[in-house]
């Protein structure tokens, strides 16, 4: 018997939330204009069906027709070089009051590194008749910039969006047998009925812990492209080096590497899908299970975007604190990266893993001071953070401040001059820095290529503009200098720590708006007020205006996105995570060529994927 | 039965079972194989604060055929399910599992299309471990149910003949 995938509809699914009148509305028109969108508006004229300003962000709906071109002028015209399509993703708006428009929007962030500039493209997606109702469809940008592959792949296999002209449009996450296309609107969230009510003689436990199912496999075939003239080496889905469950499949010619298929999906979580039904508070605790060696930062992208679209001011503290906690965490997840790194590349290295994790510990012990949590710490709330520091909080950081700059020259002094290391990282997994651009790759993967980018400096969020730091970056494009620029990163980020510790001001730990944020639990006993404001939050929650925004910040491996789409209700409309490791994991197969099978290790250490980020 | 006081100083005599599971429970060897957030903190226990070789269970084995223990931590997908099902078919017995983490016991907070709820579904269960994530100690003490399972078993039980598996069934050719 096969494994019964198909989800089954809950009852509670079809409940609806309480929503004033007028809501779920469309997001409205962008308004105003930039230089950028007036240029476009010049340009193609009649096209653009709308261009402006929309919660900040630059927009241009454009008609699908002219999507490619537009694309191609985005990046070649000199005035506006926008090098990167940094995301792809999709709405699905059957839910919405249409009124004849089309049911899918495709949505591209391109983002301008020489100009510091960002633009969000929208077009309504074409339909053709399918077998089994209308087939939505729109170019490919696949021609203009490569790193489109991937995160198109994604429309297509969640969304069933098909792209004209995309070279290999195959399904990226779920497996290839897979019924139905899990984003569209009336695919449902699926999972079991929770049992509220077990008793012992319920049947359910009879065979608890012996129900066996047997799970079976698909036949593995070749991946397009590849020829079986050459050996065809599977790599993963279990495999120690991996870092999580992620499957390559190589195809090699003698020693050398000519192809790498990456095999993605394995520990596909359906965060996106979950996440439109709940309420927006409720993300924020699933955020960290994402990139789970980066939670603060999750917490910290999703937070800011919601706050942004809420319009929500955060105190100075709170601010202070959230820098505090992700440069933390940044360290963190360095450090676990060096270890591994360490370990993967020698195969038996374990002693820098016993030493990093010794410092990894230190940090989660901070964590778990201020939150209760090592791992998944949700402390990062929207409206600010979800209780003050324990006095003991700050002595402790700086004791480990003062010990931490020695242990990281500790791990320069084992590992950087080694001439074995060298040997292993030098020259290995070279792109060239247009390369990274076109494949839209972000964080040390785009510095160590010799892009001088860092979202912190050069676009600010929660008072980054207040510290001074260095970007390093490199323009050897290898994983030597990938390396070289993690272990500095770990430096700034100590500098980034001293600073803001020395600074932090005193004052409210969270927002004042109870509409938003969760009155003290002091006050619950004490106010009325604040026991309404507490019930409707944690069974209403707050509502969004209607609208979109994309939001980046820079996590440990790159730049962090998410987008929303909010229909005025309580909960997203759309949720899209743009996770760094996915995009940067695209380039294995650029980097990895004409290498040996060794070097794949190397390569995957370097780019520093994490699983949970990448198949979401 | 007084054979104590036949035999020469410097033996013991003690059961099949207690001498064997004794050797069994205390050099348990996980398999190395990490799903999610879970699997950072069964890192975590490896490593030198927690200290996971004070019982025997450091040498964590990338191969399912040097495994003792496989330590399922993080939420098991539609679509690594068959992948899972298969390295547990290629332990050797006897093997044990611990699930470790709300989502590898019970789905937890992925109540959707893409997760399994609970990876007792498609392989048997020894000791479930809550927690998102457990802590370190949390799968410690998982660790110690365990031996308590392990020396409580009888050497016979495991040496039941298995049906062996039809070529095609293990391995599917064609298409
Ligand atoms: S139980 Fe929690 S920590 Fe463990 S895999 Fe699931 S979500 Fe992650």
């Amino acid at each position: 018997m096969p494994l019964d995938v198909a989800p089954v509809v809950r009852s509670y699914e079809t409940q609806r939330t309480l929503n004033p009148p007028g809501i779920p509305a469309l997001a409205p028109m962008p308004t105003g204009e930039t230089d950028d969108t007036r240029r476009i508006c010049e340009q193609f004229g009649e096209d653009i069906v709308a261009a402006g300003l929309h919660n900040g962000n630059q927009v241009v709906l454009v008609e699908p027709g002219q999507l490619k071109a537009l694309a191609t002028f985005l990046r070649d015209e000199p005035d506006l070089k926008y090098e990167t399509l940094i995301d792809v993703t999709s709405v699905d708006r059957s839910r919405l009051p249409l009124d004849g428009e089309a049911r899918f929007q495709t949505v591209y962030q391109f983002r301008s590194y020489s100009r510091n500039q960002h633009l969000t493209v929208i077009a309504d997606c074409g339909t053709d008749p399918g077998d089994n109702g209308e087939i939505p469809h729109i170019d490919s940008l696949t021609g203009v910039y490569r790193g489109a592959e991937w995160p198109e792949r994604e429309v297509y296999d969640l969304m069933g969006i098909r792209f004209d002209g995309h070279p290999d449009l195959r399904r990226i996450l779920m497996p290839k047998n897979w019924p139905n296309h899990p984003l569209q609107k009336q695919a449902p969230l699926g999972g079991e009925e929770v049992p509220f009510t077990f008793t012992w003689d319920d049947p359910e436990f009879e065979t608890l812990g012996s129900q066996i199912l047997p799970a079976e496999s698909t036949v593995p075939d070749l991946p397009p492209g590849m020829s079986r003239q050459n050996m065809v080496i599977n790599m993963g889905p279990h495999h120690p080096s991996t870092h999580g469950v992620l499957r390559l499949v190589v195809e090699m010619d003698g020693e050398r590497i000519v192809s790498i298929d990456p095999d993605l999906g394995f520990l596909h979580s359906g965060f996106e899908k979950t996440g439109e039904n709940k309420r927006y508070k409720d993300f924020v605790y699933y955020t960290d299970r994402m990139d789970y060696l980066s939670a603060m930062s999750n917490n910290l992208g999703y937070c800011l975007t919601i706050e942004h679209m809420l319009g929500l001011e955060i105190p100075e503290r709170a601010q202070v604190i959230r820098v505090i906690m992700a440069e933390m965490q940044r360290i963190a997840s360095h450090l676990f990266w060096l270890a591994t790194h360490v370990l993967d590349v020698s195969g038996t290295g374990m002693s820098l893993l016993m030493y990093a994790t010794r410092e990894r510990e230190r940090i989660l012990d901070l964590f778990e001071m201020a939150c209760g949590a090592r791992l998944t710490v949700s402390y990062i709330r929207i409206g600010g953070v979800w209780q003050d520091l324990p006095d003991a909080f700050v002595s402790e950081l700086k004791d480990f401040l003062r010990v931490m700059p020695q242990k990281i020259s500790e791990y320069e002094a084992m590992v950087t001059e080694a001439p074995l290391w060298q040997e292993r990282l030098t020259g290995i997994g070279h792109i060239s820095g247009d390369d990274a651009l076109s494949m839209g790759l972000t964080g040390p993967m785009l510095r160590g290529s010799g892009i001088d980018w860092d979202l912190r400096r050069d676009r600010p969020y929660s008072g980054y503009e207040a510290y001074e730091f260095e970007v390093p970056t490199s323009d050897s494009g290898d994983c030597y200098g990938r390396f070289k620029i993690r272990l500095e990163e770990m430096r700034q980020s100590v500098r980034i720590l001293e600073q803001a510790v020395d600074n932090l001001p005193s004052g409210l730990y969270k927002s004042n708006n109870r509409k938003v944020a969760l009155p003290p639990r002091a006050e619950l006993d004490v106010s009325m007020e604040a026991l309404i404001h507490h019930f409707k939050l944690m069974t209403e929650g707050f509502h969004v205006a209607p609208g979109y925004f994309y939001h980046g910040i820079e996590n440990s491996k790159g730049e962090l996105g998410f987008f929303v789409y909010s229909d005025g209700s309580a909960k997203p409309y759309r949720l899209h995570v743009h996770g760094p490791s996915f995009n940067n994991l695209y380039a294995i197969d650029h980097i990895s060529r004409g290498e040996m099978l060794s070097d794949v290790v190397t390569n995957i250490g370097s780019i520093d994927i994490v699983l949970g980020e990448v198949d979401r | 039965m007084g054979l104590e006081e036949k035999v020469p100083e410097g033996i013991l005599t003690t059961s099949l079972d207690s001498v064997i599971n004794w050797g069994r429970a205390n050099s348990t060897w996980p398999l190395l194989f990490g799903l999610a957030c879970c699997a950072m903190e069964m890192i975590a226990t490896g490593t030198a604060r927690h200290d996971i070789a004070r019982y025997g269970s450091e040498l964590f084995r990338a191969s399912p055929r040097q495994a003792d223990l496989m330590i399922v931590s993080g939420r098991v997908s539609n679509k690594m399910a068959p992948v899972i099902k298969r390295i547990y078919d290629q332990m050797l017995a006897p093997k044990w599992v611990i699930a470790m983490g709300i989502c590898a016991s019970a789905g937890g907070p992925f109540n959707n299309y893409a997760i399994i709820q609970g990876v007792d579904k498609i392989i048997p269960v020894d000791v479930y471990v809550p927690g998102c994530p457990p802590r370190p100690e949390s799968l410690l003490y998982a660790m110690d149910l365990l031996r308590a399972k392990q020396r409580s078993e009888s050497v016979g039980e495991w040496r039941k003949v298995e049906e062996p598996l039809a070529v095609d069934e293990i391995m599917p050719l064609g298409a």
